[in-house]
């Protein structure tokens, strides 16, 4: 039965143009309807080399429909090619055309001899969210674009994280896991964000092994790239936020990659010893703060909710309440992925739901005792349910509302320096 | 003068929907009635018979090649008796939505002011099966209220008539749609006409008219004539006039009762199928 589904935290996979905007000098290529890409577009932070939502498209209207689009989108292709010098050129396409069944994928094989590589995503609505449409658009750079590679280049790593837009935060996230796995002497390979781009796409066949840290957007990117490049892969799911997680991250890497373990532990003592020198030096605030509670809720995709579960529960030692992970996770991992909240320490598990409508969220919300002012890490739209309840709201997760992120990020030591420093300046702000 | 009685054929693909459909067209003119026949077939052979040919541009490329901003006396044409014809026409075979086509054409009609008072019939001859919404146009959004389902006694025009009531079903759950009635155009198959009445009667409604096969047709049809005005004085022109009379005095619309599978096998099986194996001879 239909069924209104409230504050929805995702956009159609069409939404993956953010994915390929992401990518320096990449340029996607719409073919549907005029306004897909207004409303799918981010307004804050994604202009730069190309707008961010005044992308090539063919803006087709009800003649494309019965008459078909390929002649459009073949002339679309071919002047973005002459007009606007990019690296790449990804053709996504919309709702409509995949449903009259316009063959995109021929019209697209067509440019195989341009000057620049030309890819195809279909990326319809009906497929999934922007979540799946990520997958998608990497997807087609490692089917349509990349190739074997004879030349592994030793203790190269390509890391596959964030989706960009969707969490605000991926371009900061991405350096910092490249700086952590720097340090471990390993060679980090990402393709979104300034001076990456198509080099560093042309380098990932070349790589040791994939490191996917996600709990479940990107797996099966990397086990097509096991199959196509003969790449292994370390899946770790938990976004490493604080001491506790970024030290077990490190160690786990460091294990797969084969770093010697004096060495690890070396990186792992240096952060360490300063992260809690910090804390140490606030820990009068923790303890006799009495405005953040014991109990914690956090609204967000899995990435984030288990990402900051853990660092709350390990490093902050606060108890969970009933976690939800807003981004429509497909139904094969759901089980894998609370069993990841069930790893805290100190014997805690934290209670999950996998939940898209805000409106069922916000009622649990609100039933549940948080025994005192609730702490909510969630998207803006949990800010008045939380006031509501005289809680503690910190947005976190999409839609961003509150604040501007330029490469801010809430990974590894600092990360979580960073997140106490957020949630603690919620606290002491509230009655000033 | 009454409501424009709006008619959709249906049936499977070949059957004869196009030949039939003029041909009662032809007949209803000499009755005195004002037809419009709206071809919704991407093949736009609807009206050949009317025309003298297949003289029309379609709806769908005239939009095609000079915008939508036409006048109505391009895509439409007046053929024998003062019958007005269009073609919706479609896209090309294997590209674009044929039946969005069909949808863009009915509603440029009715901008256009196809639908004038004087007319008492429009027949919409819908391609083959019902197989997505945009075939189902017609009898969407209370155009055409009546239908007729061409078959014969062979397995699969019964089989295909079977699926489009389903599809009249449907709509007529919602809206005003009945079935008028089946059409046999014979093919001469052993005990049809016991074959096509009893499975009218299943389906809740009645053989309105039984066309008898003959060879007439085919000569009219090269001729690009309907038979009415091909050979006025044959007996198979007085089928198609009684076949008028029978529209024309129709009263008995009904919401179908689509069979299953297995009642409609059994349907044949009693009709005809069991001694045409008993005969079975090499």
């Amino acid at each position: 039965m239909a069924k209104l589904l409230d504050k929805q935290r995702y956009k159609c996979a069409l939404g993956a143009m953010q994915t390929v905007q992401a990518i320096d000098r990449a340029l996607p290529i719409l073919h549907s309807g005029p306004g897909c890409a207004q409303k799918l577009s981010e307004s804050i932070g994604s202009s730069g080399y190309f707008s961010p939502n005044i992308f090539p498209c063919t803006s087709i209207n009800e003649k494309d429909v019965v008459f078909g689009g390929v002649k459009k989108l073949d002339s679309t292709i071919e002047n973005a090619l002459k007009v606007i010098d990019a690296d790449l050129y990804v053709v996504l396409t919309g709702c409509i055309p995949e449903i009259v069944g316009d063959d995109s994928g021929e019209v697209v094989s067509r440019f195989e001899d341009a000057p620049k590589p030309v890819l195809y995503a279909p990326t319809a609505g009906f497929k999934g969210n922007n979540y799946k449409g990520h997958e998608q658009v990497v997807d087609s750079i490692i089917e349509q674009y990349l190739k074997k590679s004879d030349k592994k280049q030793k203790g190269l790593v390509n890391i596959w994280a964030d989706v960009p837009y969707q969490d605000l935060f991926w371009l900061g996230n991405l350096r910092e896991l490249e700086k952590l796995i720097s340090e471990l002497g390993l060679i980090p390979n990402t393709i979104f964000g300034y001076k990456r781009g198509i080099e560093n796409i042309n380098k990932i066949p070349d790589a040791e092994f994939n490191l996917l840290v996600s709990p479940w957007v990107g797996l099966s990117n990397v086990k097509k790239m096991e199959r196509k490049f003969g790449t292994p892969y370390l899946h770790y799911k938990t976004l490493p936020i604080g001491a506790t997680e970024t030290s077990r991250f490190l160690r786990e890497v460091g294990k797969f990659a084969g770093v010697d373990e004096a060495k690890v532990e070396y990186v792992i003592k240096e952060h360490e010893d300063y992260y809690y020198y910090l804390i140490e030096r606030y820990a009068d605030l923790f303890l006799e703060n009495r405005v953040i509670n014991k109990q914690f809720t956090v609204v967000s995709d899995a990435h984030y909710a288990l990402g900051i579960t853990k660092f709350l529960a390990n490093d902050l030692g606060l108890v969970p309440a009933k976690q939800f992970v807003v981004d429509d996770t497909p139904k094969n991992v759901r089980e894998s992925i609370k069993e990841e909240f069930k790893k805290l320490n100190y014997g805690l598990e934290a209670e999950v739901s996998f939940e898209t409508d805000g409106f069922k969220i916000h009622s649990e919300i609100r039933q549940h005792d948080y025994h005192g002012y609730p702490l909510v890490l969630g998207g803006y739209y949990e800010k008045e349910v939380t006031e509501e309840l005289k809680g503690n709201f910190l947005n976190i997760a999409y839609p961003v509302q509150d604040k501007v992120v330029f490469d801010n990020s809430y990974v590894g030591y600092t990360g979580g320096i960073r997140l106490i420093e957020d949630i603690y300046t919620v606290a002491v702000s509230r009655f000033n | 003068m009454g409501e424009i009685r709006q008619i959709a054929i249906y049936g499977k693909g070949g059957i004869g929907k196009s030949t039939t459909t003029q041909n009662l067209t032809a007949g209803l003119c000499e009755h005195g009635k004002k037809v419009m026949v709206v071809g919704c077939d991407p093949k736009a052979d609807s009206t050949r018979l009317l025309l003298g040919g297949l003289a029309q541009k379609t709806v769908l490329d005239t939009i095609r090649d000079e915008g939508e901003d036409i006048e109505l006396d391009l895509i439409l044409k007046e053929g024998y008796g003062g019958t007005k014809c269009v073609e919706s026409g479609g896209p090309e075979p294997g590209v674009g939505c044929a039946g969005r086509g069909i949808i863009t054409s009915i509603n440029m009609l009715e901008n256009l002011g196809a639908y004038t008072d004087d007319l008492d019939y429009v027949f919409y001859d819908v391609l083959g099966d019902v197989v997505c919404g945009g075939f189902a146009m017609p009898i969407r959004e209370g155009k055409a209220k009546e239908i007729y389902i061409v078959a014969s006694g062979e397995m699969m025009a019964l089989y295909a008539a079977n699926n489009i009531s389903k599809g009249i079903q449907r709509y007529a759950r919602t809206g005003g749609v009945r079935l008028g009635g089946i059409i046999c155009n014979s093919r001469n198959v052993d005990r049809e006409l016991d074959l096509l009445r009893a499975f009218s009667k299943e389906l809740g409604t009645k053989l309105l008219y039984f066309v008898p096969r003959d060879n007439i047709v085919q000569h009219a049809e090269i001729n690009k004539k309907t038979v009415i005005e091909y050979k006025p004085d044959s007996n198979q022109a007085q089928e198609y006039r009684n076949l008028a009379q029978a529209v024309i005095e129709n009263t008995d619309f009904v919401i179908p009762t689509p069979m299953t599978q297995e009642r409609l096998e059994e349907i044949l099986m009693e009709y005809g199928m069991m001694e045409l194996a008993d005969d079975y001879k090499i």
